[in-house]
């Protein structure tokens, strides 16, 4: 089966790469929590958020035109649910003067900057880390027991019945060529239901597998993840600046003091030797 | 169905983000071990429906298959749901990372309703199954209005999430479907 859409570039070589993902994750939550506290209808910090985006995009080497495509498909829907707020407010007749219009356009606009950085922040994340690897960064960032293991499940037989309902498409299109004229969803059912079968049966299997292995409720990866100074460093820098802007926003002294900031972690995680202490103390 | 980032009042999604949290160790004690397996693998099976365009009324429409996920895994459903919009956050970036706190305690009170709606054994069998798909959307729809009205939308974002009353229609219909096909073949599932 295809399924290049699931992290597709995370073998790419960047020093943003070679972060560990429980960085990734933590960068892109409190990121994204940060961003979407700002007050409705405030404006400029976007333009910082997003200057800053762009460099987190442009630092991974991920190529735009995948970016600007995955962007596309998406962008519709919370366009959408941005226009929502003032045709919501104007079917009953909630917003009569025009500067209150002027006000509700500019909080549709916050919503649609918002939602856009936050998507952006998340193709982002799952660019440039493995699933399976973001998913046990989850595990050690603490996440229920029971959602890890379901999630290591998930993500085993997710391509096992993304081609079942593959197969199942080809079955039932070979048999009624052309445009379905009767009983469409019945088809259809059909197939949800026969594929939902089969993974109720491969389950017992499964399970009894497990079991003869010696599973007890936890996975294990061979894979050893080890948070270094360095990745600390870089969330920390990335997630006060962000505050920084959130905070205290239209100083540009404040401005400049992030952007050096900026510079400095991105230094620090591209040169390991680099000595980070010595600039950051001279502001 | 998905609520991205940035949508919602930012109070309201992270409130829901902390109480997903709680309710998914609150109903992933206990679980017995032999129920792990099948709540993974019914998870990854949602998943994958929830990506098959299904023609209906000149349109077509994703199942979510929430009132199903209700039938089949019963209290249980919630941490599957919030496992499948995880992924669907991370994967698709249909929803996103913050919301799915909001958007697991929408779809799966759809669920748990449904699974109510399902023990009524009094009702007979395939009008429970056709009522359980139809609140499984029904349900989630209004707490998303309710939501997006907590955040200052105004009331007439119930006028515009009225069209969902459509596919709330067509999943209890494939709801239907897809127990009366259980019934016939593997009746067991339904117990």
């Amino acid at each position: 089966m295809k399924h290049h859409y699931i992290d597709r570039y995370s073998d790419l070589d960047s020093p943003l790469h070679r972060l560990d993902p429980r960085v990734k994750i933590l960068l892109a939550f409190f990121g994204i929590l940060i961003m979407v506290s700002e007050p409705p209808g405030r404006l400029p910090p976007f333009a910082f958020y997003g200057g800053m985006l762009l460099v987190l995009l442009v630092a991974s080497r991920l190529p735009p035109v995948f970016l600007l495509k995955r962007f596309l498909i998406l962008s519709p829907f919370i366009l959408m649910a941005s226009v929502f707020y003032p045709v919501s407010l104007y079917l009953t007749k909630e917003t009569q003067a025009i500067a209150f219009q002027r006000e509700a356009l500019e909080v549709a606009l916050s919503i649609f900057l918002k939602a856009a950085l936050s998507l952006l922040l998340l193709i982002w994340m799952i660019s440039v880390e493995r699933f399976h690897v973001l998913l046990m960064g989850l595990r050690k960032l603490k996440m229920p027991k029971l959602v890890g293991t379901i999630s290591i499940l998930m993500y085993s037989y997710l391509f096992v019945f993304w081609d079942e309902a593959l197969k199942t498409t080809r079955a039932r299109e070979s048999r009624t060529p052309g445009k379905l004229t009767r009983a469409k969803l019945k088809t259809y059912s059909n197939q949800m239901a026969m594929i939902l079968l089969h993974s109720w049966e491969r389950s017992k299997t499964l399970h009894h597998a497990m079991l003869a292995r010696g599973f007890h409720g936890e996975f294990y990866s061979l894979q050893k993840q080890g948070l270094k100074k360095r990745d600390v460093v870089f969330l920390v820098v990335f997630l006060l600046i962000f505050l920084n802007v959130r905070l205290f926003s239209g100083s540009l002294l404040n401005v400049a003091i992030s952007l050096y900031h900026f510079t400095i972690s991105l230094f620090t995680i591209t040169i390991p030797q680099f000595d980070l202490t010595t600039p950051l103390l001279t502001l | 169905m998905h609520i991205s980032d940035g949508i919602i009042d930012t109070g309201l999604s992270a409130a829901a983000f902390a109480a997903s949290v709680g309710l998914v160790y609150a109903s992933g004690r206990k679980v017995p071990q032999d129920e792990i397996p099948k709540m993974g693998i019914t998870g990854a099976a949602l998943f994958v429906l929830s990506l098959i365009h299904v023609p209906f009324a000149g349109t077509s429409i994703h199942p979510g298959l929430y009132g199903m996920a209700g039938i089949l895994l019963g209290k249980r459903s919630f941490p599957v749901i919030f496992t499948v919009l995880l992924f669907q956050a991370m994967i698709l970036q249909h929803g996103g990372l913050l919301s799915v706190g909001i958007n697991s305690l929408n779809l799966g009170a759809g669920a748990f309703c449904a699974w109510l709606i399902w023990r009524q054994r009094g009702l007979p069998e395939y009008f429970r199954a056709a009522l359980a798909g139809f609140i499984g959307i029904v349900i989630p729809v209004l707490l998303m209005a309710l939501a997006f009205h907590l955040s200052g939308y105004g009331r007439g974002i119930l006028y515009l999430f009225s069209v969902y009353i459509f596919a709330a229609l067509a999943e209890g219909v494939i709801t239907l479907f897809v127990v009366k096909f259980f019934r016939k073949t593997k009746s067991d599932i339904l117990a």
